[in-house]
């Protein structure tokens, strides 16, 4: 029961992203560990236009430092960082 | 490319042709012996990733514009212009290689191959070919240090997380993970992820030390880029909280490079001697088993186990014996792979590899002998106590069907002092209320 709330709650969080135009990319990134989060959201940000958002989402803790400080050297922006259960949802805008 | 990319190359060349590298590409008889040592000429057949080609293209930069011979006659002594297409066969054939140097044990002449990479490096940073995303991972390490009180509270929070879970684990309700603990005797640099927290917080609580946890990770990125400036500046981050906190020891989590960079290079980087002593987590495991501060419980693990040396470990670090005898002393049956300890074949994913999405393919086939070597045992665990080879010894593990479960020796050794099963991962939530089934 609880499983199925957090989907359905987690689904609702993308629907409303995705029609709101907000994302451009979605990246599941749920049992990587680090650096492989922050590695993959490197290696996809050219995949979005200047200006276009990934919504990626990681379990791993370690992300909560490394995604940021990643966008702060290479000149990106993170968005909106929140918790929802074990998952750790990024929102990444591509600046430059 | 333009004069000044090949001065400024040219430079850092001069720069690094010491004593030592000069030896290196001077006694190099091109006997190939290393051809058969190597994992990745082996697996590929690829001359790019020879060792001795590998410094060959090193050898042949030098010849063309430090030597005469080289200068008027480059065909005659293989001297080689430093051009757009040699930096991109440096570029491969030097962020390839994973470091292991099983090369230099098998060299008559113990050329270091790993230290003439380290030049290749440096070249390939000045000319703006670093690799790229080891680039950027050292240069969010390098932020996260300057802007830690930005992550603290995160950290902080999260620690709690960690913290009954660890509560929960060893039933006791007063259980600490502390952070930032003045006077504590160790410092525990972890990797990030609570698998590298949970376990030796587990070890240290059961053997009553006084111990407190690093707000930075122990890996180090700058080390596999190359980059000494950033490395120093990546490790200082745990030096500095080391002198802060006041405390004796700072001991390294399971990973290979990292004990590597703060044992032996951070001194000669930062021309600092340590105030602290490093130890390296397997080595403080087989010190409190021995002192008697933790007590593996009776009735060992009786199914088969491997270990895999990591090359940073044993053959760069020297810690053969010391994880032996602690395997031994949680599980009867512990079967060595063949060839082990110094001549152990690397994994193929250390120097960063496993972070290196353009070596993925690569590394997976240089790892082929890895795989082999792991299914002859007929080990159902694989222990190896470094972060980089449990990842892609865990990626073989899907790619060649291997049937076995990978972990560490502190899992292993948390695992019997809390009375599990000694395979049993050491995840977040792990020990939260069972939830609803539908």
């Amino acid at each position: 029961m609880a499983k199925e709330k957090a989907k359905s709650k987690q689904e609702a969080s993308e629907k409303t992203e995705k029609t709101a135009g907000k994302v451009d990319l979605e990246l599941d990134l749920r049992g990587l560990m680090c650096p492989l989060p922050m590695v993959r959201v490197s290696q996809n940000i050219n995949k979005v236009p200047v200006g276009g958002v990934i919504r990626a989402v990681a379990t791993d803790p370690g992300s909560l430092a490394d995604i940021p400080s990643w966008a702060r050297t290479t000149g990106n922006e993170v968005l909106k960082t929140e918790r929802d259960g074990k998952d750790i949802i990024f929102l990444v805008k591509r600046v430059k | 490319m333009n004069k000044t990319e090949l001065k400024t190359i040219t430079g850092v060349l001069e720069q690094g042709m010491n004593r030592q590298l000069l030896y290196y590409l001077d006694v190099c008889t091109r006997c190939s012996i290393c051809k058969d040592a190597c994992h990745q000429y082996v697996s590929t057949g690829d001359v790019l990733f020879l060792p001795a080609y590998r410094a060959e293209l090193i050898r042949r930069v030098y010849k063309k514009y430090f030597t005469r011979s080289g200068l008027f006659l480059p065909s005659l002594y293989e001297a080689r212009e430093s051009d757009d297409r040699l930096l991109d066969e440096l570029y491969r054939s030097t962020y390839a290689c994973t470091g292991c140097r099983r090369c230099m044990y098998y060299c008559p002449f113990s050329i270091d191959t790993t230290w003439v990479l380290g030049v290749a490096k440096a070249m390939l940073i000045a000319a703006g070919k670093g690799a790229q995303i080891l680039t950027e991972l050292a240069g969010a390490a390098v932020s996260k240090g300057e802007n830690i009180d930005l992550f603290k509270d995160i950290m902080l929070d999260l620690n709690k997380e960690t913290e009954k879970e660890l509560q929960s684990l060893i039933g006791d309700s007063k259980a600490t993970i502390p952070i930032e603990k003045e006077g504590a005797d160790i410092l525990y640099a972890a990797l990030a992820g609570v698998h590298s927290i949970l376990p030796p917080s587990v070890i240290f609580h059961k053997a009553g030390l006084n111990w407190t946890l690093s707000l930075f990770e122990s890996a180090n990125y700058g080390y596999f880029l190359g980059d000494v400036e950033k490395g120093r500046i990546i490790a200082k981050r745990i030096v500095d909280e080391a002198k802060r906190l006041g405390v004796k020891e700072v001991v390294i989590s399971e990973c290979g490079h990292a004990y590597r960079v703060m044992q032996y290079l951070y001194e000669t980087w930062a021309k600092e001697e340590l105030s602290f002593g490093v130890t390296a987590m397997v080595e403080i495991i087989a010190r409190l088993i021995e002192e008697g501060s933790i007590e593996i419980p009776s009735g060992k693990e009786r199914k088969i186990v491997t270990y895999h040396d990591p090359c940073q470990v044993g053959r760069n670090a020297g810690f053969y014996e010391e994880p032996r005898y602690v395997l031994n002393q949680v599980a009867s049956n512990l079967r060595e792979l063949n060839p082990s300890r110094e001549k152990n074949w690397c994994c193929g994913g250390g120097g960063g590899l496993v972070a290196q999405p353009e070596f993925d393919e690569f590394r997976i086939k240089t790892g082929e002998r890895k795989a082999e070597q792991i299914k002859q045992t007929r080990a159902g665990l694989v222990v190896s106590p470094c972060e980089n080879c449990r990842l892609q010894i865990t990626a073989l593990n899907e790619k060649y069907d291997m049937g076995v479960k990978v972990t560490g020796l502190s899992d292993v050794v948390a695992n019997q002092l809390i009375g599990r099963d000694i395979a049993t991962s050491f995840e977040a939530g792990q020990t939260e209320e069972p939830e609803d089934e539908d």
